[in-house]
This record gives structure tokens, sequence and C-alpha cells, in this order.
């Protein structure tokens, strides 16, 4: 890096939004289809691969100092720590009894709460 | 030693951008860089935190994510995401020509990136208010009759809070365009110094990563 | 700078320093400068002190008896929440980072400012908005949630909360922008020669600290905006009372607040770190160890946030996970105080005033680990959860830690800041005072806590009384000392002794290099490094006192450009 910044040539910019134009159509594509389960790890999967071509072509991560890929990286290290580990709570949820933070009453009275707003219009439930 | 000892910085030619405590432009450019890729990292983490919201109610509740996903216009949603790429794109023509020394077509690609930026928030504008009209609003004002499931109302929480935010990023964008757009025209920038159009542009890169994952995050699945 | 400043390089008292070169009021509120900016910061953080320890103090006083001594129930919950909030937010979050970071570091490393000085002196004036925020809060409402803001309560309360969580949001901004500030800085202005392992290690102290400020910050904006939405809009995400989830809110809080806590003791571990080695004129044990450390510790206490919620009806999975990675942020902490011990061993110690402060935080923060290691337990957490022990716990880590740590680093860098030595026996008596009264404010809570006292209560069983009047007159040793501390600082500017260059004889550059006080620049010429931070023998063998022709063997500026 010590002289002149990388140019990235019209060529490859071009290239670049074609091939995430082309994504998008995928995905748009891929979500009118009904795969059950596999929808949303597709949808998932294309804006990675999405993201990660704007971050190394537009953003140069590809051809800049490796310090800003590192920092980039951390910090979507901390993104998935952030989402698995409360995800250990929130898809576990209740996974032994009687540690509910509400009590029974409590429950319900919400449940019916939420039903009642809910049933003032006419499709209610 | 003597009296005659100069700094390394006193000792070059002293470009009129390099700040005094920097000892060369590379250096001054690269800390630059490395502060803007820092700052990209707290955006992405503030947005984390919606994401997470997103992940754990969608887990809670996949049908009223699959529900409230037919209330949103893929059309619209699409579109958007088109014109921002778009504005990517140009915003990265807008470094490719600047690096060349070529001042006009940095401005004109700068004024391009704000006019798809303008865009992208007039349709947000219609979408916004489509809804609003419907009665879909956010958390307990929620009043759309036509899908009331329970949880509904959490899934236009985080749809309002996620592109609000983002929204209000690519109204700063916006705003950044303009003052860049001055300072071209001004000729402030070279082939040597253009680090603001290079921050900026890796700021608008982030606001349209995060719009990749929104769009079928929120509109398609 | 011009050359003919060089003549006079190292002369104990420089006649023009970074604090007179321009005295006029504009200079120093637009300055920067990021040892000016280190001053101002210094100022604001002390007062944010003083308020919040004046709370806790007429906390404690009403807790001398059962039923009302001094105050309404009412009056002590906006007390003990206002002390909690400003100390954290106002306090110690900023304290050595923004007050000694700025000051040392860019000196640490031999550069003439932080990469971005702009920024950092907007990062000063985020943070004085935040006080000025927290201020606000004070007069609009009271402001009755602790300092964690758990919902739903928060959402029902006083509107203060609304100008609070707005505090909060923009002291962390203040935060996040410093944090980069200083990691850039770390990165790309170290004098040439200053490698990785050649920094000193407050250095990587603060440079740990700063990717957690980075990394964590966010999400507390976040969770932040989130609770402000929920209030102004009824979002729902966090309200159970619409569907939300308020345990949610207690993650997203926490993600934020483990880390913080690692914002809060890191730079102390970096203070620590210079003090034992310089007083103990021996080269740290273990460098490597130390400096990774820091950072194993900032990382692994992103796993941990979950301790803390261990009876609020998460999953029993989370709970038995957090609580597993939370024993072993004992390792990397373990490696410092076994390597700050060792280092004493066949040193030459000499008991100065900030040498004391951190033999004090070496014995207090042990406890406050030990207590922590028990309180990660999952067991015996549903036991001490929410009582005296864990408020005694925390005491230990963040005043006993963070806040001893913080004074060795103010009375070691005291005469660089200002170019003056403050009263070392009144420096001693007050050290001593402080460790024998924090003592007994802190230990008899965690006995009481022990014993089942619940935390944040007006009022409690007669049989706590004893304990509770321990604690209460504690605090006035404590209380005391601190005022002693700013007592003799403030004389010290005006009767004190012209400080030398180098009173401690240390080795890093800013003591090698600077007169004292330092030039407006930093150093006279950019220093060039070839030896390590701790080597005392090179002092020794001649100069070290910031004096150019005196500069210490293999630190020589350089000969000619």
């Amino acid at each position: 890096m010590a002289h002149g910044h990388h140019i990235t040539p019209f060529r490859t910019l071009l290239q670049t939004f074609i091939a995430l134009i082309a994504l998008t159509v995928v995905t748009v594509a891929a979500s009118q289809i009904h795969l059950g389960p596999l929808n949303v790890p597709i949808a998932i999967g294309i804006a990675v691969v999405k993201a990660s071509i704007v971050a190394a072509f537009f953003m140069a991560l590809k051809y800049d100092n490796r310090v800003n890929f590192l920092v980039l990286a951390i910090g979507l290290v901390m993104v998935v720590v952030f989402i698995s580990f409360t995800l250990f709570d929130t898809a576990f949820r209740g996974d032994i009894e009687n540690v509910d933070h509400r009590t029974i009453d409590q429950i319900e009275r919400t449940e019916e709460a939420l039903k009642a707003r809910e049933g003032q219009g006419p499709g209610g439930g | 030693m003597g009296s005659s000892t100069v700094t390394a910085v006193h000792g070059e030619a002293h470009p009129a951008h390099l700040q005094h405590h920097f000892v060369s432009s590379d250096q001054q450019f690269d800390a630059a860089k490395m502060g803007m890729w820092l700052f990209l990292v707290t955006e992405i983490l503030l947005f984390a935190g919606m994401f997470v919201a997103y992940t754990v109610y969608r887990v809670w509740h996949p049908e009223v994510f699959v529900a409230g996903a037919t209330l949103l216009d893929p059309l619209l949603g699409g579109f958007n995401t088109v014109v921002l790429l778009a504005s990517s794109f140009t915003v990265a023509l807008s470094i490719h020509y600047i690096q060349q020394g070529n001042r006009t077509g940095l401005l004109i690609n700068i004024f391009l990136t704000m006019a798809a930026a303008v865009t992208f928030l007039v349709v947000k504008y219609f979408e916004y208010t489509h809804k609003f009209h419907l009665g879909i609003f956010p958390g307990e004002h929620y009043a759309y009759s036509e899908v009331s499931m329970p949880y509904v109302a959490q899934f236009f929480s985080i749809y309002f809070v996620m592109t609000g935010i983002h929204g209000v990023h690519v109204l700063i964008g916006v705003g950044l365009f303009i003052w860049l757009a001055v300072r071209a025209i001004k000729g402030h920038f070279t082939a040597e110094w253009y680090t603001p159009v290079e921050l900026v542009g890796l700021y608008w890169h982030i606001v349209d990563i995060i719009w990749i994952f929104l769009f079928p995050l929120l509109y398609l699945i | 700078m011009s050359a003919a400043t060089n003549s006079d390089v190292g002369a104990d008292a420089p006649a023009v320093h970074y604090l007179n070169h321009d005295k006029s009021i504009r200079s120093w509120l637009l300055t920067i400068d990021h040892k000016r900016i280190g001053i101002m910061y210094l100022v604001s953080v002390s007062i944010a002190f003083l308020v919040a320890g004046v709370l806790a103090m007429l906390v404690r006083y009403e807790l001398l008896s059962p039923g009302q001594d001094v105050m309404t129930a009412e009056t002590y919950n906006k007390f003990f929440s206002m002390h909690g909030i400003m100390m954290v937010f106002l306090f110690i979050i900023p304290s050595v980072p923004a007050v000694m970071g700025n000051f040392a570091l860019p000196m640490h490393l031999g550069a003439k400012d932080v990469a971005f000085p702009r920024l950092n002196l907007a990062s000063y004036y985020i943070f004085l908005l935040g006080g000025v925020l927290v201020v606000i809060a004070l007069f609009v409402g009271k402001v009755d949630t602790g300092w964690t803001f758990y919902t739903p309560y928060s959402e029902r309360t006083s509107d203060a909360v609304l100008f609070m969580t707005m505090a909060v949001f923009v002291a962390g901004f203040s935060s996040i922008l410093t944090g980069l500030n200083f990691i850039v800085t770390t990165h790309k202005m170290r004098a040439p020669g200053l490698t990785w392992n050649r920094l000193p290690l407050f250095v990587w102290g603060i440079y740990a600290t700063s990717i957690v400020q980075v990394l964590a910050t966010p999400v507390i904006g976040i969770t932040m905006l989130l609770l402000f939405l929920e209030r102004l809009l009824g979002i729902g995400i966090f309200d159970p009372a619409l569907g939300g989830d308020p345990v949610l809110f207690q993650h997203f809080f926490w993600f934020y607040s483990h880390p913080a806590v690692y914002i809060m003791i890191l730079p102390a571990f970096g203070i620590i770190s210079e003090l034992i080695a310089v007083f103990s004129r021996h080269p740290i044990h273990g460098y490597r160890f130390v400096a990774l450390s820091s950072v194993a510790i900032a990382f692994l206490g992103f796993l941990v946030w979950g301790h803390h919620m261990f009876v609020s009806g998460q999953s029993a999975v989370s709970s038995i996970v957090f609580s597993l990675i939370t024993y072993l942020i004992g390792i990397p902490t373990g490696v410092k105080m076994f390597n700050w011990v060792a280092t004493m061993y066949r040193g030459s110690i000499s008991f100065q005033t900030p040498m004391l402060h951190a033999l004090s935080f070496l014995f207090l923060f042990a406890i406050g680990g030990f207590t922590g290691i028990a309180l990660g337990v999952l067991a015996l957490d549903v036991h001490l959860h929410d009582t005296y022990f864990v408020v005694a716990h925390f005491h230990y880590v963040m005043m006993g830690g963070t806040v001893i740590a913080a004074l060795g680093g103010l009375h070691y860098w005291w005469p660089k800041i200002t170019g003056k030595m403050y009263n070392e026996r009144l420096g001693q008596i007050a050290a001593v005072l402080i460790f024998v009264g924090f003592n007994v404010t802190f230990f008899s809570q965690l006995v009481m806590g022990s014993q089942g006292m619940p935390r944040r209560y007006y009022d409690y069983l007669p049989r706590f009384e004893t304990m509770h009047e321990i604690s209460t007159y504690g605090s006035w040793v404590l209380g005391a000392g601190l005022f002693l501390v700013m007592f003799y600082l403030l004389a010290s500017l005006v009767r004190g002794r012209q400080a030398p260059a180098n009173p401690w004889r240390a080795a890093t550059l800013e003591w090698t290099h600077a007169t004292s006080p330092p030039d407006e620049h930093n150093f006279h010429h950019t220093p060039i490094v070839t030896r390590g931070p701790y080597d005392f023998r090179a002092v020794e063998l001649g100069g070290g006192d910031g004096h150019a022709a005196h500069a210490v063997p293999g630190t020589a500026a350089p000969t000619e450009a």
C-alpha cells in the first residue's frame, strides 16, 4: 500500500453490478417456489453472497489492507454470537418446568387480552 | 541530534491536506479508512439488535412472518433493491473516476447516486403511507382487520423499525452526497486526495448491504 | 514546532508547555490536543463522581437504621438509580479510557496526537450532551428503574426515563467514537520501532477496551432506541402486555452491559500493569500473556451476558452455557493476577501512593473476582441473586478494581499532567483510608447478602441492622479518604513542588522523552524505539529525564533527518 491506491477497473465494477442484479432476480424467483423449510436458508444464503460481492468489489476489500477485513470479520462474528446465544434462550424457553417468568394467571390474561384485541376485526383469530 | 534535528513530518514535502500529526498521506488515508470500517461495524451491530428481534420472533411465530410478508409489495421492494444496487454501482464509479483525476465523472456519478437515494425514499414514502392508510401501524396501534392474527403487530413493529432506521441512514446518505457534490464542484477532490468520497462510498455500500438482507427477510419469505 | 525550542528540551520546568502556550478559554474549549481533552474529561468525570458519590453516601445514611431516616422511599429509589446511572455511564466508562487513555495513549505510542483529534473533541462534547440530558432527566421527574432500565417497569414509570434513555444513547456515541479513535491510533500512529511487542501494557488494556466499546456499545444504542419507541409508540417488542418479551430486553441490555463491565475493568488492568512494573523496578512477568489475556477477556466478555439472567426465566440450556463460559473468564484474569504477583517477586518495591493503590487493587480485585466466580455458579446464584452479595461483588470489582486503579493512575500521571508533585504523605494516608473504608463498607455487605438481604430495598429486617450500621460507618471513612485526595490534589496545583520529567524513573516514552508537563506536541522529536516499555536498566544507565541529550540509551532521537 506504499504507493497509490488500487483502481478497480470499470469492467469489474460493471460485472459486479450485473451479478448483483442477477442474484436479486434469483432470490425473488426462489421465493415464489414453495420449498418448505428451505426457502429461508436459500434467501439468506443468496443475501450473504450478494453482500460478500458488494464488500469484496464495490468496497474493494479484496484489494485492501487486511486489517479492514479483520475488523469486518470480528464485527460479523459478534452478530452471530448475539443471535445464536440469544436463541439458546428463546428457542428453548421453558425447557424445565416452573421457570417461566410469568405466573400461569398472567400468561392466560395476556393471551386473552391479545385475542380480545385481535377479535375486534372480522377475520379475528 | 543537535538543534537542527527535524521530525519526519517536516523532512518531507507537505501536501495541503496532510494534518500535522500524520507522517504521510498514506498513513492519513489508511487511518481514515480503518476508522470508517470500525464505524461501519458499529452500524452493523446497531442493526444486529433488530436482526436478533427478527430471529427471535420468527422462531416463535413463523406463520406470522409469512402472513406479514404477503402484506408487503415485493415489486416495490424489488424495485428499491435494484435502485440501491445501481446507486452502489455509481458510487463505486465515482471513486473509480476520481482516482483517475476525472472530476466530471466523479460529479456525474455523485448526482446519479443522489438521485437513486431520493428515488428510494420516495418509493418508501408511498409504501409507508399506503400502510398507514390501511391502518397498519407498529405495535399497539396496529388496526388492519384483514390480517389480525396474534403477534402480527410485532412483525410490523420490526418492519417499521428496521426499514425506518435504514431509511434514516439513506436520508443521511442524501445529505452526505449533497456535501460531496458541493466539495466536488469546488474542486476539492483530486486523484491524490479524495478521502471523503471513499468514506461516504463505504458508508453507502453498508446501507446497501443492510437492504440486501432486509428485502428478502421482510418482503419475500 | 520550530527548531529553536530544541535547546531547552528536558529542562525540568519548561517555560512553555501544553497548559500555558495559549491560555484563552477558547483555546481550551476548541482544543484538539488530546492532553487538554483528557483534562476536560477529568474535570467533567470528577464532577459526576462527586455527585454520584454524595448520592451514595446519602443512600448509605438512609440505611443506617430500619425505617425512614432522612428521605422517603421514593427519593431513595431515585437516588440509588441516579447513583448507578451516573457512576456507570458518566463516570466509570469514560473515566480511565477518556481521561488517562486520552492523556497517556498517544504519548505511550510516541505520537503527536490521536488519529482523529477533531473527532476526539466531538466525543467530549457528545459526552457532555449526555451529561446534560441526565441532569434534565433529574429535574423532569423520577428515574427509579435502577441503572438496568428493566422492562416492563421502565415503560410504566415516569417520563424522565425517556430523557435518561436518550442520555445513555448519546453517551454511548461518545464511547464508540473514543474507542474507534484509540484503535486506529494504536494501529496507525505508533512511533518507528514501536512494535506490538513493545507496547506498554496500558496500551494493550486500552486497545482491548476500545474493541469492546466499538462492538458492544451500538447494541445499547438500539436497545435504548427500542425502549424509547416502546414508550412512545408501544411497539410491543419488550412489553408483555402487548405480547412482547421482557426477557429479550434483558438480553439486549446485557449484551452491552456485560462487556461494559470489561470496558470498566480492562483499562484498570492496564494501569495496574504499569504501576506494578514501575514501582517494583522489574520488567513485567509474562508480558505477552498479560497483553493477550486482555484481548482474551475482551472476547470472552461477549459470551457470558446471560449470567445476569439466571433467574429471569431464560431457558435452562442458556443458563448452563452462560454459567460454563463464565468460569472461563477466570483463566485470563488469573493469568494476569499471577503475573503481577510474579513481577513483584525479587523486585525492588517502593510503597509510594500509586503502588499502594496497586496493591490495594490486587487485594480487592481478588475478592471481587472470586465472588464473581461464585455468582457465576448457576445453583449458588439462584440463592444470591439480587442480594447485597451481588452489590458487594460488583463494588469490589468496579470501585475496588477500577476506581482504585484509576486513583493509582491519576497519582502516577499527576506530575506529568500538571507538572506538580502532590503531597506524598497525605497520599499514603488517603490510600490506606480508602482501602480500610472500602472493606468495612462492602465486606459487611457480602455477609449481609449471603444472609439474604435483598438489594435496592429501602427498609430491612432488624437483624440486618448491625451490618448496615457497619457498612454506613465504613462509607464515611471511604468518603473521608476520597475527599482527602480531592483536597491535596487541588492543593498541589497551587503549592505543589515542580515535578521532574521522570519522578518515578519509569521507562515509557511519556516519562523518558517528554518534559513535565509536556510540550504542546508531546515530543520534541519523534522517538525511535529500540527497547521494551519496562527496560528500567536503560533508564538507570542514564537519561530518562525527558532531556534529548540524556535520552535513554536505545531510544535516541533521530540523529539527523
